[in-house]
């Protein structure tokens, strides 16, 4: 209960912070919407010349991709923890919050929510409707539901594995070139996994849960039956894995040497 | 339990890299490192009673900050047994860091872009304060450290005197019975820094708060703390009174003159005095310095043989620093 008001807390500071700079603001929420209007543009564009990828018709791997923009967007809003070695283990902003009564790395991810990236929500369920349109995809009373729940499981598949990557710094101080090759991978989610060989697959699947985070899910909605157990597993992958990382995370701030004055 | 504070055998080490020499050394580094161990704290012992106030001084990197990470929680000990506030400090930091109150005065609390109140406001939900507490404790905060005015402003307009005022009011939001300032007084003016004192002292008297300082600052130590912890390569040299260990080590005062009329050397040197002094000429500034010991009336008795003798311009005196008091430590040995 207190992290819930904590929560919400950190984000009223956020949108302070936000409105101190107004000019910065709207341009900060144009540039953000035009991402967006690019974003859709290029996926239309692109995918206009390729009919079918083994098995998979042009609109469903639309509707993938238009999925996978959801949990991304959680993500990216939630979990900005991409430069967290240079910006709080180097610059030793650790010991700040480490003196604070609060989970670490839930102070970590409150100070860097970056609520903007919600807007590729929006853009996702456009791409969703417009393409689950053409396709004729019927919708029962408990998909909303469960389209929650896979979008928050595959949100926290992702962040799961950001976090790991992060939780390394505590180990070695050296830069990493992870951060960016993981956000490479992670586009490999967008796409159909049987496109892949076996052990792109897997590893998709077991060691770096991107799958989960668009092809899994959005095939429940496409109604692809063979892949049924795979979507249903989402949340509980997500929480796993989150688990997982988090304890990987403790163990890392036992390692934190902080920085030197 | 009486004690705030309780440090046995505590010890942390360090792994560092060494690197080999050469091109070819690099490519072994490539393969194999090469670690030293060097521990930056050594088995020391120390506790601090309730509503003391000590001062932790020492050479940069002599394990101060070090320290003062493990009792915070920052840092987890490599071996050794800590108590604050009859916790475990890394273990069970979470419930600990309600506890204590932590000022680095070289790294900020506050939230650089929002008014200082809004982080006042955040701090005080992350610690569960209420708002009876709040308003109770830190109205008098707010104005014995005069930080009325600058509530509304951001931080990252404040000066640094204002923002460190700021910084300590936020520290102390939850009232916590421990407070841990390292360098508070850093790079900051006479006024701010004879304003930060008073305001420590006041609150060590009103709320029996327990203060832990690292500074650099003799002054800081003279005026709020009894007791000094001197480290040196992680060791703890003098555990004792400010009192006594000035008595022992800056045994020697320094007294600089500035002469209106050249004087020369054997001059200065020849004056009729019962005591010896050691006089040093600065030629460039046309400074004398006068070293002798403090004792009785000798300063005076110096003082007033020089003003009979020549015309005085200028006249300083001298107090050793504490860097001057460690090296005097250090050259000789122990304390």
């Amino acid at each position: 209960m207190f992290y819930v008001s904590m929560f919400f807390q950190y984000v009223s500071q956020y949108m302070k912070t936000r409105l101190q700079y107004r000019a910065d603001f709207f341009m900060e929420i144009l540039s953000d919407l035009l991402n967006q209007v690019v974003n859709l543009v290029f996926i239309l564009v692109v995918f206009g010349h390729t009919q079918f990828l083994s098995g998979w018709s042009r609109e469903e791997i639309i509707f993938i991709y238009g999925f996978f923009l959801i949990p991304f967007a959680l993500f990216s809003a939630f979990f900005n923890i991409w430069d967290f070695n240079d910006r709080y283990i180097v610059k030793g902003e650790m010991d700040r919050i480490l003196t604070r009564p609060i989970h670490s790395l839930f102070q970590v991810i409150l100070e860097r929510i970056e609520l903007e990236s919600l807007f590729g929500v929006v853009t996702g369920l456009i791409i969703i409707f417009y393409s689950g349109a053409s396709l004729n995809l019927e919708l029962t009373w408990y998909d909303p539901i469960l389209f929650i729940l896979f979008a928050i499981g595959g949100a926290l598949a992702y962040a799961a594995i950001f976090v790991v990557i992060a939780s390394i710094g505590f180990w070695s101080d050296a830069k990493t070139s992870i951060m960016p090759m993981m956000y490479n991978i992670g586009n490999y989610g967008r796409y159909p996994v049987d496109i892949y060989n076996k052990v792109i697959r897997f590893v998709l699947t077991w060691v770096l849960p991107f799958a989960f985070v668009g092809v899994y899910p959005a095939s429940y909605f496409l109604r692809k039956e063979e892949w049924y157990a795979y979507a249903f597993a989402t949340p509980v992958i997500g929480v796993v894995f989150f688990m997982i990382s988090v304890v990987i995370w403790n163990q890392g701030v036992k390692r934190y040497r902080g920085a030197g004055n | 339990m009486s004690d705030a504070i309780q440090v046995k055998q505590l010890r942390k080490e360090f792994k560092s890299a060494s690197s080999r020499s050469g091109l070819k050394g690099a490519f072994r580094d490539l393969l194999t490192r090469n670690y030293k161990i060097v521990p930056a704290v050594n088995d020391i012992n120390f506790t601090v009673k309730k509503g003391e106030m000590v001062a932790y001084i020492g050479e940069n990197g002599a394990g101060k900050s070090t320290t003062i990470k493990m009792l915070t929680g920052i840092l987890e000990p490599t071996a050794g047994e800590i108590t604050v506030n009859g916790m475990n400090p890394h273990r069970e930091r979470e419930k600990f860091t309600q506890t204590i109150g932590v000022v680095f005065g070289q790294r900020s609390q506050l939230w650089w872009d929002i008014a200082v109140q809004e982080s006042f406001r955040l701090l005080k939900k992350v610690y569960k304060v209420t708002d009876e507490q709040y308003n109770d404790h830190m109205e008098h905060v707010i104005k014995t450290l005069d930080i009325g005015p600058l509530l509304d402003k951001p931080v990252r307009k404040l000066s640094l005197g204002q923002r460190m005022r700021c910084e300590l009011a936020a520290a102390l939001i939850h009232n916590p019975p421990l407070l841990f300032l390292d360098e508070p007084t850093i790079g900051l003016d006479v006024l701010v820094k004879l304003k930060i004192r008073e305001f420590l002292k006041e609150i060590n008297e009103k709320y029996n708060t327990t203060i832990l300082l690292t500074t650099h600052d003799l002054g800081d130590i003279e005026a709020l703390c009894e007791r000094v912890i001197m480290l040196d390569e992680g060791k703890i040299i003098y555990d004792g009174e400010l009192q006594s260990l000035k008595d022992n080590w800056a045994e020697e005062k320094q007294i600089h003159f500035q002469f209106i009329e050249q004087v020369a050397l054997h001059e200065v040197q020849s004056l009729p005095l019962p005591f010896d002094v050691n006089w040093v000429c600065d030629e460039k500034s046309q400074t004398y310095i006068a070293l002798l010991k403090e004792e009785s009336d000798h300063i005076s008795q110096l003082v007033s043989a020089v003003v009979a003798h020549f015309k005085i311009k200028d006249i300083k005196i001298h107090e050793t620093s504490i860097e001057e008091i460690v090296r005097n430590i250090y050259e000789e040995g122990t304390v």
